[in-house]
């Protein structure tokens, strides 16, 4: 099992790569299935986090953000 | 007496307050403040240009600054074209001497009254003190390499939650939440309020882009705020502001002023931006709505080639599976196909055989028939040869059949009773012309006629005479 990505730019830039190679049909059996596995899980990071700012907006003060993160951390 | 403008006519006012003149007509008030403001002495000022405003109207307007203040000024057009400058020479950030003295509009029904600096003479005095300073500490931050080290942070394209330091009322916010709409992002904006202009302004801003750093949850922040002269940008340009930037381990994007302003923040920045619009699609660089499109056509991708893969293999497997069974079907077809062939070879093989041995049959068949012409031939050349000697025997043979004919005849010839009728004698013929050979017959027949060489002769018996 992959390490997930770092970062949302990275797991696009490596969707974009598994797809080029895809497209090449290039890639056998067993690199085609696993490029694939990785690419679903690829998708399903990059939609975890355009849902993650997709919710709706939401508008803190600065104040308000640090009372609540002290509130957590009580 | 000597009246006071600022006083007559305060008796026909109502009361006032107690310690103070009036009260009076604030319109009157504001007349007798020109005067008096006008009768201060006038002099030159220096200091630096900055929201210079080229109207329509008759006036020139600016504000002339220095570090320790400065004053609203305003100046008849016609004037300024006296005074030999340019628009573009009067820009912001140009040191000017101006001539004139305290003058104060009171204001109309439309025009808000105003203390202004009536300048009547103006000159260039060289290159801006604010502007020399700004180049001076630009370069001493460069030489620090304090403009890299933002630049050198990984600046999220999608950050979950961002910091905004700017004012709390104002265009610059309104415009910045625009830019996140366009984007499609509605994530968490945490708000560092502070002025943006004042003297206060710079420690403000400071402090609230480290607190939004030590949160640790902010992954970028923008510091934003509208258009305005260098004096109202001069916050953005100091010194401990743009140090405090320029260590903070968070990306900054700043978006203070229009394109044409340039502040210090914006050299130590990670990105800067010319708009608080475009300080929005920078601290989001991704499109949401178009990022999910694109990646539900990945998806869609990835399964078609992962399933051709599959369906690809799986359909040459099925192949092979077939293969035995197609090749010895091939095969079989292949020798039928050679047996079809053998078969027609040898029915064109009997038949050249057959030509062949009709040929020879032939052929021999030809020289037998030649042979056997040819013996004909000498046959019938013997064959006329004997044919010739037998004609010639039977010529020699009729020769003498003729001889011996000729002999016969003339041997019968000679016991021809024609040839005797010749020599005188006649033959007794009854009357059928039958011979009557004795004298009886005559002499029964009674009539009768002779036959004589040259013609017949009647006869009769005559009577026998008696013995």
């Amino acid at each position: 099992m992959s390490a997930g990505p770092a970062t949302y730019e990275s797991a696009v830039e490596r969707l974009e790569e598994i797809i080029k190679r895809l497209d090449t049909g290039e890639a056998g059996l067993r690199e085609t299935l696993d490029l694939c596995r990785e690419g679903r899980e690829l998708i399903e990071y990059s939609a975890g986090e355009l849902d993650a700012v997709g919710k709706g907006l939401e508008e803190l003060k600065l104040d308000e953000l640090i009372e609540r993160l002290e509130g957590a951390a009580r | 007496m000597t009246t006071d403008p600022l006083t007559t006519g305060a008796a026909a006012r109502p009361a006032g307050i107690d310690g103070y003149p009036g009260p009076f007509p604030v319109g009157r008030y504001a007349a007798g403040l020109r005067e008096r403001l006008r009768e201060f002495a006038h002099v030159c000022v220096l200091g630096e240009a900055s929201g210079v405003r080229f109207g329509r109207g008759p006036n020139v307007y600016f504000e002339l600054r220095d570090g320790d203040g400065g004053l609203p000024c305003a100046m008849w057009r016609d004037d300024f074209d006296r005074s030999g400058l340019s628009e573009d020479d009067l820009r912001d950030g140009v040191e000017v001497v101006a001539a004139g003295g305290c003058d104060y509009y009171a204001g109309g029904p439309t025009a808000s009254p105003r203390f202004t600096f009536r300048v009547k003479q103006l000159r260039l005095a060289g290159e801006g003190d604010l502007l020399a300073r700004l180049e001076r500490l630009r370069r001493r931050l460069a030489e620090e390499g304090l403009f890299e080290r933002q630049k050198l942070l990984a600046r999220p394209a999608l950050p979950r939650r961002i910091g905004v330091v700017t004012a709390e009322t104002g265009a610059a916010r309104r415009d910045f939440l625009a830019g996140l709409e366009r984007r499609g992002w509605r994530g968490t904006i945490v708000w560092g309020y502070a002025p943006v202009q004042d003297r206060r302004a710079a420690g403000a801003i400071a402090r609230a882009i480290q607190d939004l750093a030590a949160v640790g949850e902010v992954e970028t922040i923008v510091v934003t705020r509208g258009g305005g002269s260098i004096a109202d940008l001069w916050a953005f340009c100091d010194e401990t502001l743009c140090r405090t930037v320029a260590l903070l381990p968070v990306p900054v994007i700043s978006a203070v002023g229009h394109h044409v302003d340039r502040t210090l923040i914006d050299d130590v920045a990670a990105v800067c931006c010319s708009t608080p619009t475009h300080a929005a699609e920078a601290a989001v660089a991704v499109d949401c709505g178009a990022a999910r499109a694109g990646l539900l056509e990945a998806a869609t991708r990835i399964d078609t080639r992962g399933r051709a893969a599959v369906l690809d293999r799986a359909r040459r497997l099925l192949s092979f599976s077939r293969a035995p069974r197609e090749r010895v079907t091939a095969h079989r077809t292949h020798l039928h196909q050679k047996a079809r062939e053998l078969r027609a070879a040898s029915r064109r093989g009997l038949g050249l055989r057959l030509d062949y041995q009709r040929r020879t049959a032939t052929a021999m068949i030809g020289r037998k028939r030649d042979a056997a012409a040819a013996a004909a031939a000498s046959g019938q050349v013997r064959l006329s040869a004997r044919a010739a000697a037998l004609a010639r025997a039977a010529d020699a043979l009729e020769a003498r059949r003729r001889e011996a004919i000729r002999a016969h005849a003339a041997a019968i010839r000679g016991h021809d009773p024609e040839r005797a009728l010749e020599r005188g004698y006649a033959i007794p013929l009854d009357a059928d012309g039958s011979p009557l050979a004795s004298a009886a017959a005559i002499r029964e027949a009674s009539d009768f006629e002779l036959r004589m060489a040259d013609g017949h002769v009647p006869a009769r018996v005559r009577e026998e005479v008696e013995e």
